[in-house]
């Protein structure tokens, strides 16, 4: 039973297979091109580590469970290291069009899931006990998915030189909010204590609207440059 | 291009190895701990062939409260207060474990409870179960988890209306998995039973010149034995009140011998051990064995059987003389008796001593009282207990009371045995008060006598016996290799896991759920190039005269 809900929580993730193969990857071949994400990401958190490590002091702020405000902004400041990162995938994998992007935010996605939540669910959903939290914490994965592709895009829309000169500050705004999530949405949460059922939900939302966003800006460029 | 190549290379290359580590690594990795309580296992013991205590050493499975539990796969978890002798007897042959938390306090609870308490541990210790038992003390977690599997069972009776509504009952009910840790149950090959045995000689130089001849061992005897309760429904110290009354009346007559000038006519004999009624009196029955020819000239045996209820019941204030037969006039049963009224009358208030009459029942393999064993053997004997009943579940009780009535008490009880004892023995009047000034008992006396664990506890009892009396020897009743009188069981500390689980049509239920929803999202990515062209013509009025030659593409490479 309980290697059947470790099964479940498993199955939750499909949607990772989903968006390769349906999104055309598979057909260009772009397996190892994702891989090679996931190892971009992998360099990337182990020098966000490494800062972490050596700059921050370790308080006790996410073990407490109490919300520190600061410490998460610092925190976050670490992770514009994942922005580079995303520029590091972006400018070093080659691809074309829409499935460049969609192989960076899978891989990356897909290496965040493995690496951050495998050995929980292999360990944890496979047990005697029984919890929420790894049916949650999958669901959050496919949140996370739409988030990365996201990222992805307004990377490269970052980077490109004929973009809209009124739509830039925008997609800055919007990849300080994506960076920053942490701290506002996190803290949020936090103060209207909300369950994490709704928890889920709203991040779900956010991600949403920003997808949304990024996929307006998105289509206007791609079709004035014609991919 | 190239780089990209080789990297690729490497992982090709490293995959299967990191693999392999990785996956010996999730082998090891023990699934997340569960909520853990200490429990204690009920104590294990043979007696003559019977055994108590299930032998079953550990539990893995579900919990359920003790309304809807109906098959041995069960394991009830529930309060030793809610619990029903009716219950238990169904449970201890048809669960498959039985997990009882402890109340906080027993002096919170009133005197029904209590009294139900300690008949349930009487039960428990006078039929054989099947199920393990196992005590868990007082949790606040335990005591949720027991609320929880109580709630989910009474509102799942209460409200099976619809089909629907039990359905989703039943997906969300949560369920436990209780564990209760391995280990096995051996038996203990080194199983005994201490006795200890000592003698008050009467001192040489105080006694009449035409009394010393034999050596004083023609006096007659005067034995006094007690028990100490070494455990109970599980291993703990129950409150030992006959072998803290034994001690002190040692310590007492060892100290009158030996500063007043009187000499007894009697010796005085103490004989403690550690079997009690749960082990069937086995201490005196081996020391009667190997002693026989030593009790010789009894004046009578005095057993001490549960002086005070360490759990007190009711306001019963009595103290009671149990007899095999009706005592004669003049015989010394009759004369003591009427010594112990006396002195009752005298130094307390409102104790009542009664004679209690009960034959032997020779066809019982367990015995009632001590002084049957000694009746038995045609010794003039009589126990002196608080109880009336032999079959008084307070005889076994581990639960104690507040230590200052249960200490005022035996005081009181003791000053009464000595004193009786005292003009017995020097043929004075029970109202002349031996035990007042010099020699009065006190609290302080009788206090230390509480902490006496066993008799192999410290050498405690050994040290006491030889301080205040002679011949002191301590014999051992082991267990016959083939056919055992008794055994005990080594056991080893256990844990009980308590797990949150569903069951398994939950699973099923979460598998269509999400059945469903990856349903959805495969159709959201189907239509996604269709949603992406919509956008794309959002996007085309406002910036006007762009061209869009990309949806059709992206749609043909959606057909391929």
């Amino acid at each position: 039973m309980t290697l059947y809900h470790f099964g479940n929580c498993v199955a939750l993730l499909t949607p990772y297979y989903f968006t390769y193969k349906y999104s055309g990857l598979s057909e260009y071949g772009a397996f190892w091109k994702c891989v090679q994400a996931g190892g971009i990401y992998i360099f990337t958190q182990l020098c966000k580590m490494l800062v972490l490590a050596t700059f921050f002091y370790s308080d006790s702020s996410s073990s407490s469970g109490e919300f520190n405000f600061f410490a998460e902004i610092f925190r976050c400041s670490v992770d514009i290291a994942d922005l580079l990162g995303f520029a590091l995938i972006l400018s070093r994998i080659p691809g074309k069009g829409h499935s460049k992007l969609i192989t960076a935010g899978l891989g990356w996605a897909t290496a965040e899931v493995i690496l951050s939540r495998g050995i929980m669910l292999w360990v944890g959903a496979r047990g005697t006990e029984f919890s929420w939290i790894y049916i949650l914490k999958c669901l959050e994965s496919n949140v996370l998915l739409v988030q990365h592709i996201t990222t992805a895009t307004l990377i490269w829309l970052f980077t490109r030189h004929d973009l809209n000169k009124a739509l830039k500050p925008l997609v800055s705004l919007m990849l300080a909010v994506t960076v920053f999530k942490g701290v506002w949405l996190e803290g949020m949460l936090h103060i209207l204590a909300i369950g994490p059922w709704l928890t889920v939900a709203v991040k779900a939302l956010v991600a949403a609207v920003i997808g949304f966003c990024t996929l307006h800006i998105y289509s206007g460029l791609a079709q004035q440059i014609g991919i | 291009m190239n780089e990209a190549d080789s990297f690729a290379e490497i992982f090709r290359g490293g995959l299967p190895h990191c693999l392999l580590i990785v996956l010996s690594m999730l082998l090891i990795c023990s699934p997340v701990m569960p909520s853990e309580f200490e429990v204690i296992s009920m104590s294990k013991f043979d007696l003559n062939g019977q055994h108590f205590g299930s032998r079953v050493p550990s539990i893995s499975l579900e919990a359920r409260s003790l309304y809807s539990w109906n098959t041995s796969r069960h394991c009830v978890l529930t309060r030793l207060t809610d619990l029903s002798i009716h219950d238990f007897d169904k449970l201890r042959q048809n669960a498959g474990g039985i997990i009882l938390m402890l109340p906080s306090n027993m002096l919170d609870l009133d005197v029904e409870a209590r009294e139900l308490i300690t008949i349930l541990e009487q039960s428990m210790l006078t039929y054989t179960a099947v199920a393990p038992i196992f005590f868990a003390p007082y949790n606040k977690d335990l005591e949720k988890i027991i609320d929880d599997i109580t709630y989910t069972t009474t509102d799942n009776v209460a409200q099976n209306q619809t089909a629907l509504s039990q359905l989703i009952v039943t997906v969300s009910a949560n369920r436990y998995h209780v564990n209760v840790g391995g280990g096995s149950i051996v038996a203990n090959k080194n199983s005994k039973v201490p006795i200890i045995h000592g003698e008050l000689i009467p001192n040489q130089l105080a006694l009449k010149p035409s009394e010393t001849v034999g050596d004083g061992q023609k006096l007659p005897v005067i034995l006094i034995t007690a028990n100490l309760k070494t455990f109970g429904i599980y291993n703990d110290y129950p409150a030992n009140a006959d072998a803290a009354v034994l001690l002190v009346l040692m310590e007492l007559f060892s100290k009158m011998h030996y500063t007043t000038s009187m000499a007894p006519k009697y010796r005085l004999r103490f004989l403690l051990s550690d079997a009690g009624v749960l082990l069937n009196f086995q201490g005196s029955k081996k020391w009667l064995e190997i002693d026989d020819n030593a009790l010789q000239n009894v004046e009578f045996v005095l057993c001490l059987d549960t002086i005070t209820e360490s759990l007190s019941l009711g306001a019963d204030n009595a103290l009671y003389m149990h007899v095999s037969k009706p005592p004669k006039e003049k015989t010394s049963i009759s004369n003591f008796f009427k010594l112990l009224k006396a002195a009752a009358e005298k130094y307390t208030n409102g104790l009542t001593v009664e004679g209690v009459h009960k034959k032997i029942n020779l066809a019982d393999t367990k015995l009632a009282w001590e002084h049957e064993r000694f009746s038995i053997k045609r010794y003039p004997s009589f126990t002196l207990s608080s109880v009336k009943s032999p079959r008084s579940p307070i005889r076994t009780t581990i639960f104690k009371n507040d230590e200052r009535l249960f200490v005022e008490h035996t005081l009181n009880t003791s000053r009464v045995i000595a004193e009786a004892l005292a003009s017995y023995m020097y043929k004075v009047d029970p109202i002349s008060s031996v035990f007042d000034g010099q020699l009065a008992i006190k609290e302080e006396n009788l206090l230390p006598y509480f902490g006496v664990k066993s008799i192999l506890h410290n050498n405690d009892v050994k040290d006491a016996f030889e301080k205040y009396l002679n011949n002191v020897k301590i014999i051992y009743d082991k267990p016959d290799g083939r056919d055992p009188e008794f055994m005990f069981y080594n056991e080893n500390d256990v844990k009980l896991n308590v797990y949150r689980v569903k069951p398994a049509i939950f699973d099923l239920f979460l598998t269509m759920v999400i059945g469903v929803y990856l349903l959805a999202v495969f159709l959201a990515i189907q239509y996604f190039p269709r949603f992406y062209d919509e956008v794309s013509k959002l996007t085309k009025e406002e910036p006007a005269g762009q061209q869009n030659g990309h949806s059709s593409e992206r749609l043909r490479m959606k057909s391929h």
